[in-house]
């Protein structure tokens, strides 16, 4: 018999090296959730099935706890009080006893109001409701009627008329009603972080549409985030996430009403009462989902000439914030790894906060 | 060499387009679509045949179409219809939902442009 050949030799390492790449293929387990009244796109690196759902369960119900708990219209289960009980009582002017984790929840919201110059403003749920934003589905319009947002305006309840006291909460004005929909999410998507943690799982994406947090990295490079375009359907841009970072975008897109030819949209400003106007959208990275949350907000409403402002005070870095006109304003920090997906490329300005 | 080494060799350079295609080809392109209705139930379907698929959801009917390898929402009766402005899916990784409906469509495929979007 003839002695095998070098070149048969090296064709048959190679196959059997290549037919090795099909043993343990890392790769990413997908799924969605629809909780937090959105859909939520969860993302875990290399973890085997049963694990991965054993996950997305433990994901899940910290999300619906959340949801459930915080939600500023629909009551709770029974036995279970939520914010719809501590709404209640805040406007029957009784002082309501609530849980250790509410009033951390409380107090850190109204560190960040008070950060946010009272832009971000989770006490003015009234206004929401009146705008007919307290519904799954976005209000149809007409626009209330102006006298009752001037109403509810002058009426200028914040996050300092709330008196916490041990777990006693109750407020010095009476037209104070809780809406955390404008950090809730931030929290919650944190929360759900933690819980992945806990069950050893370093490498995931929790993503509840507007705010998501990444930890870890795919396989060998990071993961990789598209951030919607406000004007169009598509991409405007993407970001490759460092090792524990959130992203939370506030757009005019997300939840609206068209009347009579103009959009009105849920972010409201307390100044005026109003859709906040001269923005479509608007990007905070940082590593606290909460504060990620509440900033988006804040920066919307402080609008093109106050933005930087806001976010000095609100100790946010990385912002990038697209105004009516599609021109997109953005800070050093995320200018320089802000990846442009659309051709071509919009009017940027850089803006240093300093 | 001899002529059973050249079959070897010849066999080899032929199947390794294909072991590149099956591990390593990074496409961006969807293969799949999943719907998942109200009640759970999972619905996968191949991108490559084009087809309608109607879901019942608590409000009444979604209707998604696949068509030339992309997947919408033609009609959902939900008031909002963000579902169906979310218009055409292709990439992997690329999600909507009908949420008054609870109705959800992601595309499945090998390798993601984007690992998630921020919307």
């Amino acid at each position: 018999m003839k002695r095998p050949s070098v070149a048969c030799a090296l064709v048959s390492g190679l196959l059997l090296a290549l037919a090795g790449c099909g043993g343990h293929k890392p790769e990413v387990y997908k799924t969605q959730l629809m909780t937090l009244g959105t859909i939520v796109d969860i993302s875990l690196w290399d973890v085997d099935e049963a694990r991965a759902q054993q996950a997305v369960k433990a994901v899940e119900d910290v999300l619906n706890g959340i949801h459930v708990h915080w939600h500023a219209w629909e009551p709770g289960p029974p036995g279970q009080p939520n914010l719809t009980d501590l709404n209640a009582r805040l406007a029957a002017g009784e002082t309501a006893t609530v849980g250790a984790e509410d009033v951390a929840v409380l107090r850190r919201t109204q560190e960040l109001a008070r950060a946010g110059d009272q832009l971000f403003n989770p006490a003015i749920g009234r206004l929401i409701e009146l705008w007919g934003f307290h519904s799954d589905d976005p209000p149809l319009g007409p626009p209330p009627a102006p006298e009752e947002i001037r109403r509810l305006v002058e009426a200028h309840p914040t996050m300092d008329d709330l008196v916490i006291e041990d777990d006693r909460v109750s407020s010095r004005n009476p037209q104070v009603q809780l809406d955390v929909g404008g950090s809730a999410k931030g929290y919650a998507v944190d929360r759900a972080i933690d819980a992945l943690r806990a069950l050893g799982i370093d490498n995931a994406i929790v993503n509840a549409g507007g705010g998501l947090h990444a930890i870890g990295a795919h396989g060998d490079r990071p993961w990789r985030v598209g951030i919607r375009n406000p004007a169009q359907p598509g991409i405007i841009a993407s970001l490759e996430m460092r090792a524990d970072e959130s992203v939370h975008t506030s757009g005019n897109y997300e939840r609206f009403f068209d009347y009579q030819g103009k959009r009105y949209h849920h972010i409201l400003d307390p100044r005026t009462g109003y859709p906040a106007e001269g923005v479509l959208s608007v990007t905070v990275v940082t590593p606290d989902g909460t504060l990620a949350d509440a900033a988006d907000d804040a920066l919307f409403i402080a609008g093109v000439s106050g933005w930087k402002e806001i976010a000095r005070r609100m100790g946010v870095t990385q912002v990038m914030l697209i105004d009516a006109d599609m021109t997109v304003h953005m800070t050093p920090q995320m200018a320089e790894r802000l990846r442009m997906e659309i051709d071509p490329p919009p009017k940027i300005v850089v803006e240093a906060l300093e | 060499m001899t002529r059973a080494d050249y079959f070897v060799l010849a066999g080899a350079l032929l199947l390794l387009p294909w072991l590149y295609a099956s591990y390593w080809h990074r496409g961006g392109v969807g293969e799949e679509v999943r719907i998942v209705g109200a009640d759970g139930r999972e619905i996968l379907a191949s991108l490559r045949k084009d087809r309608e698929i109607r879901i019942e959801g608590p409000l009444g009917t979604s209707v998604i179409e696949i068509h030339d390898g992309k997947a919408r929402f033609v009609s959902s009766p939900c008031h909002g219809q963000l579902c169906v402005h979310a218009g055409w899916l292709h990439l992997g990784g690329e999600f909507t939902a009908c949420l008054p409906n609870r109705v959800s469509l992601a595309v499945v495929g090998p390798e993601l442009r984007y690992d998630t979007i921020n919307f």
